[in-house]
């Protein structure tokens, strides 16, 4: 029967249309993403002759900069998380409170995160140096005096991670910043002055019932900073060069792009990216399961 | 202008829930019908589906005997009218009332003269080249009036349209909505939940629960012969008050007896109980028939809980086993909270109710 | 009466320094910014002098007197606040080119040969020359990236523009899809999106390579905009979600009510509304694709994109800070003005993010 049967083809016609408008995006991935990831992990298991081998992780371990990189990346990401957590907080707590000019203000405070890597490492790196802004700028201050120069880009390890630290910091504060931001917006404001009401003053209602409020909103600021800060690289290579401060991804770089020509290079860029996203997938899911996301249900992740 | 049929209609969400259960429902030519229920019913599914905008998973639909159950919305030739009225905001006043016009490729005259009738009617000639962000409520919604009576459709369909409005316009807007039906003389299935908003605006009432016909009547029908205590309770402000009493024989006159009150029956009562075999059962008696006598004449004394004065009447509280009844009683003499209060019942609105089957003993 | 005043002045004072704490704060932040578009304007010599001059100088001052060899130039030294003697020579064109190039200051041979005229009535002239204030963008374009610097920006605008094509429809479809339709895998989305981040686009670089290589989309736009769309379709989806599900299901249901097609209903109506959010899920392509440079340097060869010019010019930029500077202003003015409009959907996107 004619209606049976249109019945029937509108009835799977509009079942189907779901999985048709999503099947670009699953071709898409597969395509270009899975297919590199696998060969990538393959690779990092793969000698030169294309035989299963250990040797690859064997190498990277053995590297002498290897610890150094680890080690430097776990510093570097567990300051600058905090940090910029900190600076964040603070100021997504200052322009929450709407003054005039505080969408200036939130503007201006997002040009940091504005900028490209490559002109934020311009910018910094012409700072640096000897007759740099920076100490230029010291000098007026009266910091400085006349002929006195501060060499940032010879100082110990210790200062270099801070200045690494600082500048990532200052970078990426305002990315934070804006999704602190935007959690705060969305506690009710009568939740708090309901703390207010109930006797407390500005401390306590932030400790007992903004920042628990906030939480979620905190976890995924947190999450998505760690997976980027682990990453990190570019500012580093920008400011002080390949191998003088070693970190995870820097490496890759170094091995994809800087020593191409050698034997190892490929095996030691895949093996030492396969290390970086493991670790990445790694902290992320330590992370979660300290937040306690998974407790929460599925429903409430992002 | 049409009529609806529902025939055996179902709507299952999935597996297992089921929204609408093989209802079957006929709607006449011109008639205003609600259907009313509680949230969660089924009553605005019922309307989707006959609107197009839900699949009907068995059954049929059919607009002046044709079957329709498998068109889509725009082919079948009603118009709705949004619970939050669903005015396009990027677009005016009287582009929103000209979409559909000018999808039936009228011409641009023809479309002018509609927009411009049907906005004096709605009374909102000057708001024409205004965009909905510039619009109150109240005045949203009569675009959305506007918009549905400009395509003349055979059946008008209204999903809870005035219940975002306050209370005030509320019931100015029911008036208007019910004038506007008598002047275009439309077939109209309106839902809501609010009792008093259909008992005031339908020629017949539709009341649904869990996806059923609960009862069906003119609004008088439901009110007097409510035929479950769903129904009694759920029609009426304040709803029907219910006694539980048993059965006596006493010197055979049946009498209804509860620890308070021994009401004995007239015979026109008596004889609604003739087949009901079992002991106890529940009296429905509304606020209205229970009045205010004296002392001597009283089947019942109590203290009253809370007086509510309304102006022209007053709503008196009392308790009863456990149970708040209330009385609508004359704005004099003025009752006070602490107050004994001696009541009798007007037998002829009294409904008895099978406590299990909670069904109308006497249909 | 008084203790009314007291409370106003008190405040007063607390709104004062309320505002000066705030605009400490900007200070404080945006001073590299201050530093770096100063020095993308600041002459070669004046960006190695120590300390640096804060504002760009709009004239130079020139001292001319004769010399040992010729001509004595001698500059006038904002620092020292006296002149300096930076050219002595015969060479004309040595001049020009002197003050062309290490001060901004062209100055055709005809102009010099005017002011060494004056030599002869007097000891010394001294003259002033207006500053060519974009000297040091117009030195960028010319020579960063052996002279590739506009080929670069033009093959950028290319790839942000496929980028965005590609992204928009593929994630806009997806975005829809989850936004109107409850199906299973609607969790996945948001676990594919961080997962998606979790593993560095560095690391796919290097497979892609070959990969585009075999479709000879390598060190070409279309391979890039391949490649950039796997971040920016994750992103794209997530924004276009939301925003499809900030467009409420009646407007769509009205407009089929009211005669249209499923089809023409969005069109006509969610389309329309979704457009702003669409613009900014479209600046945010642009954004990330114009400043990607990692990638852009692994998958690139001989047609570098505008961001990978200025990295190797920053780089290599140790004599030519000021002009680093200038490329990296070039690169960041689209990120500022864009993300100046889309501030608003930055923060909207993050409302209603919880992990």
């Amino acid at each position: 029967m004619a209606v049976a049967s249109s019945k029937n083809i509108r009835r799977s016609w509009g079942r189907i249309i779901p999985y048709l408008l999503i099947l670009p995006v699953i071709l898409y991935y597969a395509a270009f993403w899975l297919r590199p990831v696998i060969t990538a992990v393959i690779g990092s298991f793969t000698n030169a002759s294309g035989h299963f081998t250990l040797q690859n992780f064997a190498m990277v371990i053995n590297d002498e900069n290897f610890i150094p990189a680890v080690r430097n990346t776990a510093v570097i990401v567990f300051f600058s998380v905090t940090l910029e957590f900190l600076g964040a907080l603070f100021l997504a707590l200052l322009i929450n409170r709407k003054f005039a000019g505080s969408g200036f203000f939130l503007f201006f405070a997002m040009i940091p995160m504005a900028l490209p890597a490559a002109a934020a490492g311009a910018m910094w790196l012409t700072g640096l140096t000897a007759h740099g802004w920076i100490n230029s700028l010291l000098y007026y201050l009266g910091i400085l005096a006349e002929g006195e120069k501060v060499y940032w880009l010879a100082g110990s390890e210790l200062s270099l991670l801070a200045l690494v630290i600082f500048i990532d910091a200052w970078q990426v504060i305002p990315s934070v910043m804006i999704i602190l931001l935007a959690g705060l917006q969305n506690i009710p404001k009568e939740t708090q002055e309901a703390g207010y009401v109930f006797g407390g003053n500005y401390l306590t209602v932030l400790r007992k019932i903004t920042l628990p409020l906030l939480s979620p909103t905190i976890q995924t600021a947190m999450i998505l900073r760690l997976i980027s800060a682990i990453q990190i690289w570019l500012i580093i290579v920008l400011l002080l060069g390949y191998s003088r401060m070693p970190v995870l991804l820097e490496r890759v770089v170094y091995y994809q792009k800087e020593v191409k020509g050698l034997d190892i290079s490929y095996q030691m860029a895949t093996t030492y990216t396969i290390i970086v996203a493991a670790i990445v997938s790694l902290a992320a899911l330590v992370y979660l399961q300290i937040s306690g996301a998974f407790k929460r249900g599925k429903k409430e992740v992002i | 202008m049409a009529t609806l049929t529902m025939k055996n209609v179902t709507k299952k969400f999935g597996r297992k829930v089921i929204a609408v259960n093989n209802l079957t429902l006929e709607v006449q030519d011109r008639e205003f019908l609600v259907l009313l229920g509680p949230s969660g019913c089924g009553k605005t599914t019922a309307m989707r589906m006959v609107a197009g905008l839900e699949e009907v998973t068995e059954g049929a639909i059919l607009i002046d005997d044709v079957e329709v159950t498998y068109l889509p919305p725009r082919k079948r030739n009603v118009s709705m009218i949004f619970q939050s009225y669903a005015v396009w905001p990027h677009m005016t006043v009287y582009e929103n009332i000209a979409y559909a016009l000018k999808l039936k490729r009228m011409d641009k005259q023809t479309v002018e003269k509609i927009v411009k009738e049907v906005a004096e009617l709605t009374s909102i000639s000057e708001l024409l080249e205004r965009y909905s962000s510039q619009l109150s409520g109240g005045q949203c919604q009569r675009v959305a009036v506007a918009r549905a009576i400009a395509v003349q459709p055979k059946i008008f369909l209204m999903d809870e349209p005035l219940s975002n409005l306050d209370a005030k316009l509320r019931t100015s807007m029911r008036t208007e909505l019910k004038a506007i039906h008598t002047k275009t003389n439309a077939t109209t299935v309106f839902v809501t939940h609010d009792q008093s908003e259909a008992m005031s605006l339908a020629d017949r009432i539709i009341i649904m629960r869990d996806g059923q016909i609960m009862q069906t009547g003119t609004p008088q029908d439901v009110y007097d012969n409510s035929t479950s205590i769903f129904v009694a309770d759920f029609i009426g402000t304040p709803p029907t008050n219910f006694i539980s009493a048993d059965i006596k024989n006493i010197n055979r006159e049946i009498h209804l007896v509860n620890p308070h009150f021994d009401l004995q029956l007239v015979p026109e009562k008596a004889s609604v109980l003739k087949n009901y075999n079992k002991s106890h059962l529940i009296i429905g008696i509304r606020p209205e028939n229970i009045t205010l006598v004296d002392a001597p004449n009283a089947l019942l004394s109590a203290e009253c809980l809370v007086a509510e004065p309304q102006g022209s009447h007053q709503i008196i509280a009392i308790e009863l086993d456990d149970k708040i009844i209330k009385i609508v009683a004359p704005a004099l003499p003025k009752i006070f909270a602490g107050e004994t209060t001696h009541m009798a019942f007007k037998q002829e609105n009294l409904c008895f109710f099978d406590p299990e089957t909670t069904l109308n003993i006497g249909n | 009466m008084k203790k009314k005043r007291w409370i106003n002045i008190n405040k007063a004072a607390k709104m004062t320094s309320f505002y000066i704490f705030v605009t400490g704060i900007m200070i404080a932040m945006l001073i590299p910014i201050f530093f770096i578009v100063s020095l993308s304007f600041l002459s070669t010599r004046e960006a190695y002098r120590f300390p640096l001059p804060l504002l760009p100088a709009l004239t130079t001052k020139f001292e001319l007197t004769h010399g040992e060899r010729g001509y004595l130039i001698s500059v006038y030294d904002r620092v020292e606040n006296e002149y300096m003697s930076v050219l002595d020579t015969q060479d004309l064109e040595k001049i020009s080119q002197y003050t062309r190039y290490q001060l901004g200051t062209p100055m055709t041979i005809e102009e010099i040969e005017q002011e060494i005229v004056k030599l002869e009535t007097q000891e010394i002239v001294y003259f002033t020359h207006r500053r060519n204030l974009l000297f040091n963008y117009e030195t960028f374009f010319r020579v960063a990236g052996t002279g590739q610097a506009i080929p670069a920006l033009i093959r950028s605008l290319q790839i942000c523009a496929l980028t965005i094509v590609i992204s928009l429809s593929i994630g806009g479809m997806a975005g829809y899809a989850f936004a109107r339709y409850s199906f299973k895998g609607h969790d996945t989305l948001k676990f594919g999106v961080l997962f998606v981040r979790m593993f560095p686009g560095v690391a796919i670089a290097l497979p892609m390579v070959i990969i585009l290589a075999n479709y000879g989309f390598f060190d070409k736009p279309i391979g890039l905009s391949l490649v950039y769309s796997i971040g920016s379709i994750a992103l794209t989806v997530w924004i276009t979600a939301s925003i499809f599900m900030g467009i409420p299901v009646s407007l769509e249901e009205a407009a089929q009510v009211f005669g249209s097609t499923k089809t023409h209903a969005f069109l006509r109506i969610t389309l329309p509304l979704a457009f702003p959010g669409l613009a900014a899920a479209a600046m945010f392509t642009f954004l990330g694709a114009w400043n990607e440079t990692i990638l852009a340097i692994i998958l690139t060869q001989f047609n570098p994109t505008f961001s990978v010019v200025v990295f190797q010019t920053v780089l290599g930029s140790v004599g030519q800070v000021n002009l680093a500077a200038a490329g990296g202003m070039v690169m960041a003015l689209p990120a500022v003005v864009f993300t100046f409009f889309i501030r608003r959907y930055i923060n909207q996107m993050w409302g209603g993010v919880t992990v």
